[in-house]
């Protein structure tokens, strides 16, 4: 048994991780995401269920967009 | 002003402008590097074969009528077929369609389906496949339908995919690389060839020895004649002769994988209307030739045809309708045909095809029978001694199995499977259903076609993707290979080089590589300039897969031979003919024989086609193969041997009388004096000049410069690693969605290198790096094939690489089963769950990963949730339960690309993601280099560039290697290479590295040693150098230079395998194997004896126990037992853990209720209860062990069978010797 390799100690998921700021995926706000097309290049903005299919060329390979948050990391 | 055509020619130079331009504005006309093309182009004509363009008929269109009408009949199956409906039904026409959107998509206006996108969706490229069928009742008017057949996976760029005859342009446009090839399909994706295979020569009747044949029956003989004869729609039958030592000889025929003999004679007689005479003259000779002397020949045919008369068959129409009463049932025709029409029926379908094969006329028949006769003749040859065996290894007596005929094969049996198996089940199921009811109700008319075809499996193009997907030929027939599997590779796009040589791979099949002897996979003069004598991989594989050498071109057309026939005959060619080939040898076109010539005029006749077809006159074809076999004492059976069929060979060399190109085969070749080089022509000998001696060389060979100077096997060395180098696999990474791909990304162009080098184009594809190599012993790091690397040109980017990873993450269930179309899944948080904050940022609002990011193992990279529909129609969830996808790789990883994959239909939410994540992979201690030269090594060290030694001018090299590695590799090209890099690189020049351009007189060494001169520099390449961290100079000049290193992918990180613990086998406690799941690497017999030997002990059972299965176990001393110790339980000890528990055995203790009336108080020893509440008492004899767990699994395993072990804890322990006695159990001591 020891020997199924060392496990890191995790806090119990319920104490710790609220006073980390943990969210309930608010329902009000609206999941719209901006995607390319494949085809046209254009902006399609999908929403949830929605399907997926450019509306401008019905495109049917869409790309996520470079992200717009700030991407940091050690250079070594 | 029009702008000029791109140009297609191309030197040694750099070019640098010119490929800038091709870059930045690619071609609108046509492609700049047209060889390229030109080399997988043999993959994509055969395939625009199967549906022609220019009105001739295709390979399916041949094979259509070939399937023919098949006729149902209705009523009673037991009954005959007189009074009976039927229905005679045929496939009028095939057509396949390009890829497009389904028409349930309604929103799409562009309705091409591109290969960009079937590769990033990971979907099949395919067209819908569909047949027009034709059909009669009772012979009345036919009635036509069409009905889809599926749809069926397309080569790129043929006449069905979109991107035929694109511009470079167009291609880039529609993002494919500018130079795509094409010749390849794309299955969920990936990119597949079906690749070459190597088959017997057609339509050549082939002498062969071949010891198993005299397992076919008593009587039979080694001797045999093969003939494998080809339909026009290129599936072949191949059909044997076998000499019995009587002298008599079977037909033999393999039909539907069962063997089948007839005798030879009765062939001839139901072929065409002949008697014994005509027979023994057209075997022997006319009435008093020379060869009626020959008494063997006589003899035996005299056997032949006397043997023959107990069948009592005389006529053709005799010998027919015996025929076709025996093979009735084997060839399943309806019983609606007489005994002599199956008879016919099996001549067409079985004897001699490629001569006639449909609508069969006499002339045809009457061809049948004059080429058996030639058979016999050769064979009669061979058994006397007057002919060798033709060798089936040899390229001589081979072709090539073409993918796209391959295709079209399995294609038309599919057809004729689904027309006489399937629908012909469907019919006979609605029959059974309404019996009774006649072909000519309206009850049939209401279900045929549409309701029996469904029935039928109609989803032809399936099985043709599973065929291109797992390589593997389902077929009843067999389709005449020797092989069922292996049909297909994947066309990995590692790095060019490797990319190209999938299509320029040739396989001898797989039958040949269990084979034991060595015979098949010898390198055969023959194959000179076809196949290259370098590039094979050593091990399992070596001779079995070659490499077409790179002028090598394979036919994918019959040429026009029509004029030959009369010309033959102007030439003196006559019917009349003699068994001795002194007198007169045969003239054959494609395994017809035209008639025969004495062997003096054979020459004259060979030497006047030659002539005119490389003029150009007399329609005679240029691509025309003239096999003129000589007279000879016992050599191969002469004769001409005209050759116009596709999938043959040819090669381009000069002609000497006209100066002109002529294109010459593997059957005519090694009758032929082709000088190699100019000098070496002999005058009224030669007939032929190489145009250049490195046409022999395949692509790759041909990219290792100064080859003729390295050792032979270091040019293979180097054949293999070019294709194992982390290059560049294209432009269009962008749009490729490959598993794993990797990019070196600071390639150069070789300073050295051939001009073949640019006539491929490779420098769209750099594989590689020039580098400083100094040849020294250094540090004494670069022993053994180590090799140094400059720090500093590591952190300036020297090798550095990426690999690209895609995964494709699929909500959908992966069941076959296509009826559960419903979504059950959706990416995204769950609404109202609980989600941490470090999940929320390490994903998008959507689920999906930010492009970018940094991902680590255990980071999650999406997230999803089950719904279901509500009564709307709406997708919610229920659960509030979000599921989330690990990174399970160890190694760190940016995420790329992320793509939203969409149905082909459009209608369907987003079930499907394919993720790029990008691993950069700087080289490291461990990673494998290699120069061009099959000289590879292992980085070492990075050493401080302030340490390494530099020279008078101050240059510090790249890359150390060690001197060691020349002496006995002798790779001599590999000090050129540097010599003609350093003077290159001196004077800005592209060096051209073209082997056996150099000689005795004019050597490499002094011209590129003058050049160095010029630059100032040693003569021979060295120079004085000084150590890097003494600053003395060094005792001996170092040859230093430049060398194009090759970084390979072979890196330790995908490698390295290392544990103290970790996860084990549960039954016996051992490591589990297997790097990627953190297993151990066995230390095996060899490596056990090697530390028995050295004495160490502790490092012995180390290994083997400690770092194994190391397990403290209880034992009894006093019955030795694992088995029966128990640990004690204790009623009062509070809790789990507490109180150490006490073991005891409870084979030795006594149990105290049995033995009543014990007075508890006088029993000595403790009281101890097991986990029932039973008390015992003894047993207490018990100590603790070491041993390996899978000594304590042997024990289990051993008593499982009844098989008790026992073990001698310590001396006192040992067993009692001498005559049995019973064992008693020990009396409780009561006082």
């Amino acid at each position: 048994m020891s020997r199924e390799g060392y496990q890191v100690p995790t806090a119990s998921a319920g104490s710790g991780a609220v006073a980390r700021g943990s969210t309930g995926m608010q329902d009000t706000r609206s999941s719209i995401m901006s995607y390319l097309c494949g085809d046209c290049g254009g902006s399609v903005h999908l929403g949830k269920d929605s399907t997926v299919a450019c509306p401008h060329c019905a495109g049917r390979v869409l790309y996520k967009e470079r992200t717009k948050r700030m991407v940091q990391f050690e250079a070594r | 002003m029009a702008p000029t055509a791109t140009s297609t020619e191309w030197d040694h130079e750099y070019h640098t402008l010119r490929r800038e331009n091709l870059f930045r504005n690619p071609p609108k006309d046509h492609t700049a590097y047209p060889a390229l093309q030109a080399a997988v182009d043999p993959h994509i004509e055969s395939f625009d074969r199967l549906f022609r363009d220019d009105g001739k008929p295709g390979l399916l269109a041949h094979g259509l009528a070939d399937i023919g009408t098949k006729i149902y009949l209705d009523g009673d199956e037991r009954a005959g077929p007189e009074g009976k409906n039927r229905i005679g039904i045929r496939i009028k026409d095939v057509n396949l369609q390009r890829a497009q959107v389904p028409p349930s998509n309604k929103q799409a206006k562009n309705r091409e389906i591109f290969p960009a996108e079937c590769r990033e969706r990971h979907v099949t490229y395919r067209g819908k496949l569909s047949a027009t069928f034709e059909y009669r009742l009772n012979g009345g008017d036919p009635v036509e339908f069409t009905r889809e057949l599926g749809q069926v996976p397309i080569m790129l760029k043929s006449n069905k995919c979109h991107l035929q005859n694109n511009s470079p342009e167009l291609l880039v446009k529609r993002k494919e690389e500018s130079e795509e090839l094409g010749g390849y399909f794309i299955v969920n994706g990936i990119e597949k060839i079906i690749r070459l295979l190597q088959l017997n020569k057609r339509n050549f009747p082939m002498a062969i020895n071949r010891p198993s044949f005299q397992n076919r029956g008593p009587g039979y003989t080694p001797y045999g004649i093969i003939l494998r004869s080809v339909r026009p729609d290129e599936t072949s039958q191949t059909n044997v002769l076998h000499y019995l030592n009587d002298g008599n000889m079977t037909f033999r025929f393999s039909w539907r994988k069962n063997e089948y003999l007839i005798p030879v004679m009765m062939i001839l007689k139901a072929l065409v209307e002949t008697n014994d005479r005509e027979i023994f003259e057209g075997l022997v000779g006319p009435a008093g030739s020379k060869s009626a002397e020959n008494t063997f020949l006589t003899d035996r045919v005299e056997l032949l045809l006397r043997t023959y008369k107990s069948y009592g068959l005389y006529t053709k129409h005799e010998t027919r309708a015996y025929l076709g009463e025996k093979f009735r049932i084997v060839l399943g025709v309806p019983d609606t045909m007489s005994n002599y029409e199956v008879g016919t029926e099996f001549l067409r379908r079985i004897v001699l095809v490629h001569l006639g094969n449909i609508d069969v006329t006499p002339a045809q028949d009457a061809d049948k029978y004059k080429l058996i006769l030639f058979m016999i003749r050769k064979l009669y040859a061979l058994v006397a001694g007057d002919c060798a065996v033709d060798n089936p290894d040899a390229v001589q007596h081979q072709e090539v199995l073409l993918g796209g005929f391959l295709y079209g094969q399995i294609l038309k049996e599919r057809l004729d499977e689904f027309l006489g198996v399937g629908v012909r089940a469907s019919v006979r199921d609605w029959v059974r259903r309404h019996p009774g009811v006649p072909f000519t109700s309206d009850d049939f008319r209401k279900d045929f076609p549409g309701n029996i075809f469904r029935k039928a499996n109609e989803n032809i193009g399936h099985s043709l993707e599973y065929f291109l997907s797992t390589g593997n030929l389902q077929s009843p027939s067999g389709l005449d290979l020797q092989q069922t599997a292996g049909f297909t590779v994947v066309a990995e796009k590692l790095n060019f080089l490797r990319f190209i040589s999938h299509f320029r791979m040739i396989h001898r099949g797989a039958f040949f590589a269990q084979l034991k002897t060595t015979t098949v996979r010898k390198l055969l003069p023959e194959s000179w300039g076809f196949l290259c004598p370098v590039h094979t991989p050593d091990g399992a594989p070596c001779g079995l897969l070659n490499h077409m050498a790179h002028k090598c071109k394979i036919m994918t057309d019959s040429i026009d031979v029509s004029a030959i026939p009369a010309l033959a005959a102007e030439l003196g060619v006559s019917e009349i003919s003699c068994a001795s080939t002194e007198d007169s040898v045969a003239v054959v076109l494609d395994g017809k024989v035209l008639g025969f010539c004495s062997p003096k005029e054979s020459l004259r006749i060979a030497d006047c086609f030659r002539y005119w077809k490389v003029e150009g006159t007399h329609g005679v074809p240029l691509q025309l193969e003239i096999g003129y076999v000589p007279p000879s004492r016992g050599g191969s059976y002469p004769g001409i041997y005209l050759t116009s069929t596709p999938a043959r060979f040819v090669r381009p060399v000069k002609y000497l009388p006209l100066q002109k190109e002529d294109y010459v085969g593997p059957y005519e070749q090694p009758y032929m004096s082709i000088a190699v080089v100019p000098e070496e022509v002999e005058s009224g000998r030669s007939t032929h000049v190489e145009f250049d001696p490195t046409d022999m060389l395949s692509i790759l060979a041909n990219m290792t410069p100064f080859s003729n100077f390295n050792q032979s096997p270091r040019n293979m060395y180097q054949c293999q690693m070019g294709k194992q180098t982390m290059g560049t696999p294209g432009a269009a990474i962008r749009h490729r969605t490959d598993n794993k791909s990797y990019r070196l990304q600071t390639g150069q162009t070789p300073i050295v290198r051939a001009p073949l080098h640019n006539t491929y184009g490779f420098d769209n594809y750099p594989n590689g790096f020039n580098a400083v190599v100094a040849v020294i012993s250094y540090t004494g790091y670069d022993m053994d094939d180590a090799m140094i690397l400059n720090k500093s040109a590591h952190e300036r980017g020297f090798g550095h690489g990426t690999i690209y990873k895609t995964k494709k993450i699929s909500l959908k269930d992966d069941s076959r089963t296509k009826a559960s179309k419903s979504v059950t899944k959706a990416f995204g948080f769950a609404p109202h769950s609980f989600v941490s904050a470090s999940y929320q940022g390490m994903l998008d609002d959507d689920g999906l990963p930010h492009i970018g990011r940094m991902v680590q193992e255990g980071d999650v990279i999406c997230a999803w949730h089950t719904v279901t529909p509500d009564y709307n129609g709406n997708l919610v969830n229920l659960d509030g339960i979000t599921h989330y996808e690990k990174y399970k790789d160890g190694e760190t990883g940016f995420v790329e690309e992320v793509r939203l994959i969409g149905a082909e239909t459009g209608n369907e939410p987003l079930q499907t993601i394919s993720m790029k994540l990008r691993v950069p992979r700087s080289p490291i201690i461990g990673d494998k280099f290699s120069s061009r030269h099959g000289q590879k090594g292992v980085c070492s060290q990075k050493w401080p560039a302030i340490d390494m030694p530099f020279s008078e001018s101050g240059m510090q090299p790249d890359i150390i290697i060690n001197p060691h590695a020349f002496p006995s590799r002798m790779t001599i090209g590999m000090f050129v290479e540097s010599l003609a890099g350093k003077a290159g690189a001196l004077h800005g020049l592209a060096q051209d590295a073209t082997p056996f351009k150099f000689t005795e007189e004019n050597t490499a060494a002094e011209y590129f040693g003058h050049q160095l001169m010029k630059a100032g520099y040693n003569y021979h390449g060295n120079e004085p150098m000084y150590s890097g961290i003494t600053g003395e100079e060094l005792g001996a000049d170092i040859y230093i230079g430049l060398v194009y290193y090759q970084r390979l992918r072979h890196m330790v990180n995908d490698k390295y395998q290392v544990r103290t613990t970790g996860p084990i086998v549960p039954t016996t406690g051992q490591p589990i194997k297997g790097r990627k799941r953190g297993g151990g690497i066995r230390v095996g017999e060899m490596e056990r004896d090697a530390l028995l030997a050295h004495g160490t002990a502790f490092l012995l059972q180390d290994r083997l126990l400690n770092c194994s299965d190391y397990a403290k176990s209880w034992i009894c001393r006093r019955c030795g037992s694992f088995l029966s110790v128990q640990p004690t339980v204790s009623q009062f000890a509070p809790g789990k853990k507490k109180a150490p528990s006490i073991v005891r055995c409870r084979n030795c203790a006594v149990k105290l209720d049995d033995s009543e009336g014990i007075d508890l108080t006088e029993v000595q020893g403790e009281i101890w209860e097991d986990g029932q509440g039973n008390q015992w008492v003894g047993g207490d004899q018990t100590t603790q062990v070491v041993v390996p767990g899978a000594l304590k699994y042997l024990d289990v395993e051993l008593a499982a069978m009844g098989v008790k072990l026992k073990y001698r804890v310590d001396r006192g322990d040992e067993p009692r010797k001498g005559p049995m006695r019973p064992a008693s159990a020990p009396a409780i001591p009561v006082a």
